[in-house]
């Protein structure tokens, strides 16, 4: 073969690839319309005030993971004890943070050792104390430092009741969130987890511990990140949720039947994506299980987190957020292309591994290959204008179509101006924003490959409002992962 | 002029695709603008007739000719009046609703191929329906749409009849737990009405009905209910109704039921004692105080917690018990006992009265040195750092002291 046919078959592999990926997008909006529909329909009905006053709903644990969280804590766990739910208690996993969090805790919630016997059904870091508080339902672990994953399990081997939400500190639930996340694992015993929709908390308003007023960002990086959540989680995760082959609950944001989330072993540690890793797992030993179950996603229970305002973070969170899902497609490499795991080894897997994971690879090879065909002068140049137009189009178009169904069902943003705004961000993510995206993800497979398991750290601006802006660099500990299944 | 290239072609599908996104997205903002001002409206005519009806008691003749839609909104606003008004208002408004044709049209609406209508039409025979409704809603607790089965629920309650009561007991086994759930609270709400069908559920073969129904029962705390009851509690094959059942004894608060509970502390199986300690508590009768006792040394950490609960809310009786405790042989009971002394301030009250003169005074030390036997020092200690200098002060550092406990 010469170089010559090699660079037009690139050309014309790129553009199968193009229309398949495209094929599945469609599927997954043709889907989560009409899901949506039916979730917004049944909301109208669902009697969520009876709900919340009922003796009978079954009782959640909120699992709180904190490091180093000394200046917020107290108002996160006052936000989470707030939260509209018959009974709900608070498990703080102080994951031996080296400021003064656990002080804090006792200080403010008059805690007292507590002798409840935990059974540690998963592994984690040594065990200090825990503590009971006398005036909350609030139980704090104390133990040295393991990550994120380890201060998780050992909050939910704490957690007593049937239910249990993880959740990240900094996090901001509304006020009915629970009930809403909880509901479809109420409603049915085979609802082994959860997931909610994570909003970008950028530009809004906050006041003790709750969003007050819903704005667009001011920035430009923020507002991109706005349609690419939609994108993810109203358009893909509703899509995938329907045909019971989601292989993402947010780390920020997630609930679970405690029972299953034990039989799983709980979150793994020594992977920088241990959210998606825990849900595929689940889906793997649940299905060699034979168990009937089921892992959905519900798109209104919100949950909003501050997104990077700079692209050094940001960079840094995709790069973390890709050698994730590497990680996880190499750990359940098993299930793909198996047609004993049904739906997710035929079809969620598969997906990922060639559109989530190899997507940026060949949209990178698609541009080197475009750019050499029109210089060798073997590409009808109106032919690759044309395919490009066509390809920068349907990049809108989905960003639109996420704005569409998000103003047709949810409608979050009351103003027009955010409306226009939102619009105008998802054309303009095409032009640049999408091909930074694919270089740091193609880098990111690199970094995986010298096997780096770096978190990186997150820089937080503070949100806009009585709340005095955070300027601690933490560990990125606390961030939400979406757009690997957005793109 | 040329046929046009793939490039204007490619232009003018994506722009025209795009462009029929945006204006589709721009339509559902305007549109819903514009509904919610014809709402606003209407609504707003529609209270005023409701209002001149209520206080004149004249049927405007616009009422008469509302269209289908306008139906809708006044069934809402006539429910938005009923739940706060009570006595002949209110009966006058339901039966305007009769006269409107309302009832007839949600009435027709229950055997409706769409489940939204179904739902709607149950959501609003439960305000506007009364008595008349309970047939076509109970056929609807089998519906195969779970929100359908859960809006039927929630609008029999709201009618409240005994004949209601019995159909929703009739579902107490609904394969969604959600929906046995919601079952459960509705007949809840519908209160004594409710006791018959849920006694007939008690001695019931299915598996999960009996539970609930003794949830129910305990919830309604009816005496009534009492019999059924004891009789589920001692003879029941099944753990969780076994347990239901004593619990539910309890909350009646008769002491007539003490030896049934007293048999249920032995039961073998754990949750049933676990409960039989809470039902104690709840009666109260010092009677029982042995009882608890001994459950405080019972191998399951549960029974231990809610014994020295119920023993911490007998009084000084209960305080003394526990203090018998902490002095006894068993670690565990000791340590339970001296932490729930903790955590009902009961230490801290204690270190208060340290210096006190008199039986009183003696009473604390006695107190405080049996927990400082146990090693349960740390609370103390605690207490020691935080408390300012003076008599009790001084009396609890000598204690621990003592017992080299500093």
């Amino acid at each position: 073969m010469s170089f010559n046919q090699f660079i037009l078959g690139a050309n014309y592999f790129v553009l199968g690839y193009f229309l398949l990926i495209n094929g599945v997008y469609a599927l997954l909006y043709f889907i989560s319309f009409f899901e949506i529909a039916d979730y917004t329909r049944r909301e109208i009905f669902s009697g969520f005030s009876e709900l919340f006053t009922s003796n009978y709903a079954p009782p959640v644990s909120v699992v709180v993971p904190a490091y180093n969280e000394e200046a917020t804590i107290a108002a996160s766990v006052r936000s989470f004890l707030t939260l509209r739910y018959p009974l709900h208690e608070v498990v703080v996993v102080n994951d031996g943070s080296r400021d003064g969090t656990l002080d804090v805790l006792k200080r403010e919630f008059d805690l007292w050792e507590y002798d409840r016997p935990t059974r540690l059904q998963l592994q984690t870091a040594p065990i200090r104390g825990i503590y009971a508080s006398t005036t909350e339902r609030l139980i704090v672990v104390d133990k040295e430092n393991g990550g994120k994953a380890d201060a998780l399990n050992a909050g939910i081997c704490t957690a007593q009741y049937p239910l249990v939400c993880c959740l990240d500190a900094d996090i901001i639930l509304e006020e009915d969130a629970l009930l809403k996340a909880a509901r479809p694992a109420i409603e049915y015993g085979d609802v082994a987890a959860v997931g909610g929709i994570v909003r970008v908390a950028n530009g809004c308003e906050v006041d003790a511990g709750r969003i007050v007023e819903i704005k667009t960002p001011r920035r430009a990086l923020p507002n991109l990140q706005v349609v690419e959540y939609l994108r993810a989680f109203l358009a893909g995760r509703t899509g995938w949720s329907k045909i019971n082959a989601l292989l993402i609950i947010s780390g920020a944001f997630g609930l679970f039947r405690k029972r299953d989330l034990i039989a799983a072993g709980g979150y793994s540690l020594g992977t920088v994506g241990e959210d998606m890793e825990l849900v595929t797992r689940m889906h793997h030993v649940l299905r060699e299980n034979n168990r009937k179950y089921r892992i959905v996603f519900v798109p209104d229970p919100v949950a909003w987190t501050e997104v990077p305002a700079t692209l050094r973070v940001l960079r840094r969170q995709r790069d973390r957020w890709h050698r994730g899902l590497l990680d996880t497609l190499v750990r359940h490499r098993k299930m793909l292309f198996n047609p004993r795991y049904g739906i997710v080894g035929l079809f969620a897997m598969p997906y990922y591994f060639l559109f989530e994971l190899l997507g940026p690879v060949i949209e990178l090879l698609g541009y080197i290959a475009f750019v050499a065909g029109l210089l060798l002068g073997i590409l009808n140049a109106r032919f690759a204008l044309a395919f490009f137009l066509v390809a920068v189009g349907l990049g809108a178009l989905l960003s639109v179509a996420a704005v569409f169904l998000e103003e047709l069902r949810l409608q979050r943003y009351p103003s027009w101006r955010d409306m226009v705004k939102l619009i105008l961000y998802g054309i303009a993510e095409n032009f640049g924003y999408r091909q930074l995206n694919t270089l740091w993800r193609v880098m990111a497979i690199f970094s995986f490959l010298r096997r780096n398991t770096d978190w990186g750290s997150m820089e937080r601006r503070g949100f806009e409002q009585a709340k005095p802006p955070e300027t601690t660099p933490k560990r990125e500990y606390e961030e939400v992962k979406t757009s690997r299944d957005s793109e | 002029m040329g046929r046009p290239g793939l490039i204007e072609i490619a232009i003018v599908v994506m722009a025209g695709l795009n462009v029929v996104m945006i204006l589709l997205t721009v339509a559902v903002k305007v549109a819903r603008s514009l509904r919610e001002s014809w709402l606003k409206a209407r609504r707003s005519r529609i209270e005023s007739a409701l209002d001149d009806f209520l206080l004149a008691g004249e049927v405007r003749p616009e009422l008469r000719r509302l269209r289908a839609r306008e139906l809708d909104v006044l069934a809402a606003t006539m429910i938005e009046y009923l739940t706060v008004l009570r006595g002949s208002e209110r009966e006058r408004l339901l039966g305007l609703a009769v006269e409107l044709g309302l009832v007839k049209r949600y009435a027709g609406w229950l055997s409706s191929q769409r489940r939204w209508r179904r739902a709607r039409a149950a959501e609003n025979l439960g305000y506007l329906g009364g008595s008349d409704s309970v047939g076509g809603l109970a056929k609807l607790l089998s519906d195969r749409d779970e929100t359908v089965r859960a809006v039927a629920a929630r609008a029999l309650a709201r009618i409240g009849t005994q004949e209601a009561a019995q159909a929703l007991a009739q579902t107490l086994n609904d394969p969604s737990d959600l929906t046995r759930l919601r079952v459960a609270e509705n007949l809840e709400r519908i209160g004594p009405l409710a006791a018959p069908s849920l006694i007939d559920l008690l001695s019931s073969e299915e598996r999960r009905s009996p539970i609930l129904a003794a949830r129910v029962l305990g919830n309604l705390r009816l005496l009534e209910a009492g019999p059924a009851l004891e009789a589920a509690a001692r003879t029941g094959t099944n753990v969780d109704l076994r347990a239901q059942a004593t619990l539910a004894l309890g909350k009646t608060g008769d002491p007539e039921y003490v030896p049934v509970l007293l048999e249920a502390a032995k039961d073998e199986e754990w949750p049933v004692r676990a409960q039989a300690a809470n039902a104690l508590r709840m009666i109260g009768e010092v009677s029982t105080i042995p009882t608890l006792k001994n459950l405080m040394a019972d191998r399951e950490w549960w029974v231990r917690v809610n014994a020295a609960r119920a023993l911490a809310n007998f009084g000084a009786a209960g305080e003394r018990a526990l203090v018998d405790i902490l002095e006894g042989e068993d670690r565990f009971a000791r340590e339970r006992a001296a932490a729930t002394l903790e955590a009902q301030g009961i230490t801290r009250r204690m270190v208060d009265d340290l210096a006190s003169p008199g039986e009183r005074g003696e009473r604390a030390r006695h107190v405080i040195r049996a927990m400082v036997k146990t090693g349960s020092t740390r609370h103390l200690r605690r207490i020691l750092n935080d408390m300012p200098e003076g008599d009790n002060r001084r009396v609890l550092k000598k204690i621990l002291a003592e017992n080299n406990e500093l």
